[in-house]
């Protein structure tokens, strides 16, 4: 890890690199790493409590959490907004801990798009590139390419007023990666959109990335805007990561209750008694095949079935049927057994759909349960 | 039948203030181009006292003055206010109210203790050093002090209305401080700034009382000659030149207003 954060000694041939035109708007993508970064705000208010992360080069990382977890922070100190308390950052290999943001090849897709007023569409996807100082014709040219990449059109020459919400996510995805940037940071960016834009622009971002191949660092609060997007997940609370992972594996076998629950899980159960692999759950004795060693169970809505009459067998439960949303693709149950209620999700798949106050069996497969820690 | 009525009576009283406000300018406009040499009687349209005023050199002397004045003290009062209103913006957060009221007590006191406290501190240090004779310099300088409150304001304000993430968007793409001061910060509170010139501007023309007291033996601005003149009573000379005035401050609030309003989404 040390040997990595040693600094460039070819700054000035880098920079001089940076300023050269490459025929597709690619690069070679940038690795981030952070060691112990922490980040607090007044006397009280800690935003990171010692970070550790590895982003590799060309990824497209999420940064996933509530409000208030220290996502937006660490996705600030990445652009060199904010400052560590304590801590190294380099991105490229290059130790940037102290390199101001004018100074870093790191771009942000800032989440009120931050387009300036002053200037003309055309004028701030140039803004970057003029700052570096790159002749008016390249810095055109520049445009020109990044603008038929994203599709822009005559956006080019609109007033910045004169633009609708997905018009300026687009334009302010552009500015930033016009400077083809080491990374490229995208604070929440598609959180002021309506529903439907914002599958669209998730699409369109994703498939800009993988055509670029750049690094992307995503913060987000949305588990599904994560799941969709991410080639690999970071589960932050309270400035402390959960747990890092690519999205099958922190939704299937989230680290904790606090990411299980983040990641839309609500059956979750606490183990009273384990005899081998027989968990004792409020639910019932329940057979998991490879039970870990955390004390809550997890069942996921999904893994279930529902079977008419009665129990007949290992894993299978009692319900009653008190809540059902048809939701055409599947329907969500909410069932009674016992004293406790748990969730299932059934596909529509023409079979039979149990209804409200129906008696019902949940068959619980073995090798779905998983176990995790409090 | 009663709604109408009442429409009309608000109307009425509109126009009644309309009248109240500008009828009396509107008499100085007129007898400024009467053609008679009496207050009393308006005996036909001339031009004769405004010929007049371009021939008499003391109200050309006290124009040039006024302008002298308003201009240096309006670019002055420009660059201090400009710097005093992005730092109340950059520190807004901190409880610095104490501070901003102190640069606003300007405003708020009476012109005539102000131009007194002016004309003291003036005399007081000319004595001790010899410097601050009175003359336009010492108008300059009380001008600037009391427009700069003015200018901070305005600049804060449009600072205010700015969205905070243009500062760190600027810092992003490579604009280092000085370029971020010359591309993004001077463009973005341009009409604010045109705003605040133009009126310090009004303001230092204005002007009577505090220039009274700071002006020295060969600075009489506009106002001061007036006040002189008009001891030997109101002459239409007198008319023609409050009406040039009020021509002259109406454009600079216009111009003012214009860039105070334009509104940049």
């Amino acid at each position: 890890m040390t040997d990595s954060l040693t600094l460039d000694t070819g700054e000035a041939s880098r920079a001089a690199a940076q300023q050269t035109e490459s025929a597709e708007p690619t690069r070679e993508a940038s690795s981030i790493e952070m060691q112990g970064l922490h980040k607090r705000f007044g006397r009280d208010t800690v935003a990171l409590d010692g970070v550790d992360l590895v982003i590799e080069a060309g990824e497209f990382f999420t940064l996933l959490g509530p409000s208030g977890c220290g996502k937006t922070t660490l996705l600030r100190i990445l652009a060199g907004l904010e400052e560590a308390d304590d801590g190294r950052l380099a991105i490229g290999g290059r130790d940037v801990t102290e390199t101001p943001p004018h100074k870093r090849s790191v771009n942000t897709v800032f989440q009120s798009y931050a387009l300036f007023p002053h200037l003309s569409v055309r004028e701030n996807l140039a803004f970057g590139l003029k700052m570096r100082g790159m002749p008016p014709a390249d810095r055109e040219a520049r445009v020109a390419k990044i603008a038929e990449f994203i599709h822009l059109g005559d956006l080019v020459d609109r007033r910045v007023d004169q633009l609708s919400g997905g018009q300026r996510q687009r334009i302010a995805l552009a500015r930033a990666l016009v400077n083809e940037p080491d990374v490229l940071l995208l604070d929440e960016p598609l959180s002021a959109l309506d529903a439907g834009l914002r599958s669209q622009l998730q699409v369109e971002l994703l498939r800009v990335q993988k055509r670029l191949g750049m690094t992307f660092v995503f913060v987000t609060h949305d588990q599904q805007e994560a799941m969709v997007m991410s080639d690999r997940i970071a589960v932050l609370n309270g400035g402390v990561i959960q747990q890092v992972g690519p999205p099958r594996e922190v939704y299937e076998h989230p680290a904790n209750a606090f990411v299980a629950r983040f990641m839309g899980h609500d059956n979750l159960y606490p183990i009273s008694a384990r005899d081998g692999d027989r968990l004792t759950t409020p639910l019932g004795v329940l057979s998991a095949e490879a039970a870990g060693e955390g004390g809550l169970l997890l069942i996921r809505p999904e893994t279930l079935d529902l079977l008419p009459g009665e129990p007949a067998g290992d894993n299978q439960l009692p319900a009653t049927v008190s809540e059902r949303l048809y939701r055409g693709s599947h329907a969500e149950y909410r069932l009674e057994v016992g004293e406790s209620t748990l969730q299932a999700t059934l596909n529509n798949r023409g079979r039979h759909l149990p209804e409200v106050g129906d008696r019902v069996t949940v068959r619980v497969a073995p090798e779905d349960l998983v176990t995790l820690s409090e | 039948m009663r709604k109408r009525t009442l429409k009309r009576g608000l109307t009425g009283f509109w126009w009644f203030t309309l009248a109240f406000l500008y009828l009396p300018l509107a008499v100085v406009v007129l007898f400024s181009f009467n053609a008679s040499n009496s207050a009393a009687s308006f005996t036909g349209i001339s031009l004769r006292w405004y010929r007049q005023l371009m021939g008499n050199e003391e109200i050309l002397s006290a124009f040039a003055n006024s302008m002298v004045l308003a201009i240096v003290s309006s670019v002055i009062a420009l660059g201090i206010g400009c710097l005093i209103g992005y730092g109340m913006y950059r520190h807004r957060h901190r409880k610095l109210g104490w501070l901003i009221v102190l640069i606003y007590l300007p405003i708020v006191l009476p012109d005539i203790v102000f131009g007194i406290s002016e004309m003291a501190f003036f005399v007081q240090i000319h004595r001790l050093t010899g410097l601050f004779q009175p003359g336009l310099g010492t108008m300059i300088i009380a001008h600037v002090t009391f427009q700069i409150p003015f200018v901070a304001l305005i600049v804060y304000s449009r600072f205010v209305g700015l969205d905070p993430t243009l500062f760190e968007a600027a810092k992003d793409l490579y604009a280092t401080p000085v370029k971020r001061v010359i591309h993004f910060m001077l463009p973005t509170i341009k009409p604010a700034l045109i705003s605040a010139f133009f009126l310090s501007f009004t303001l230092s023309v204005d002007d009577f009382v505090i220039s009274f007291f700071t002006a020295g033996p060969e600075s009489a601005t506009l106002p001061i000659y007036i006040w002189g003149a008009i001891k030997k009573g109101v002459s239409p000379e007198i008319n023609a030149i409050a009406t040039l005035m009020i021509g002259a401050v109406a454009i600079a609030a216009i111009v003012s207003l214009m860039f105070s309003r334009r509104r940049q989404a």
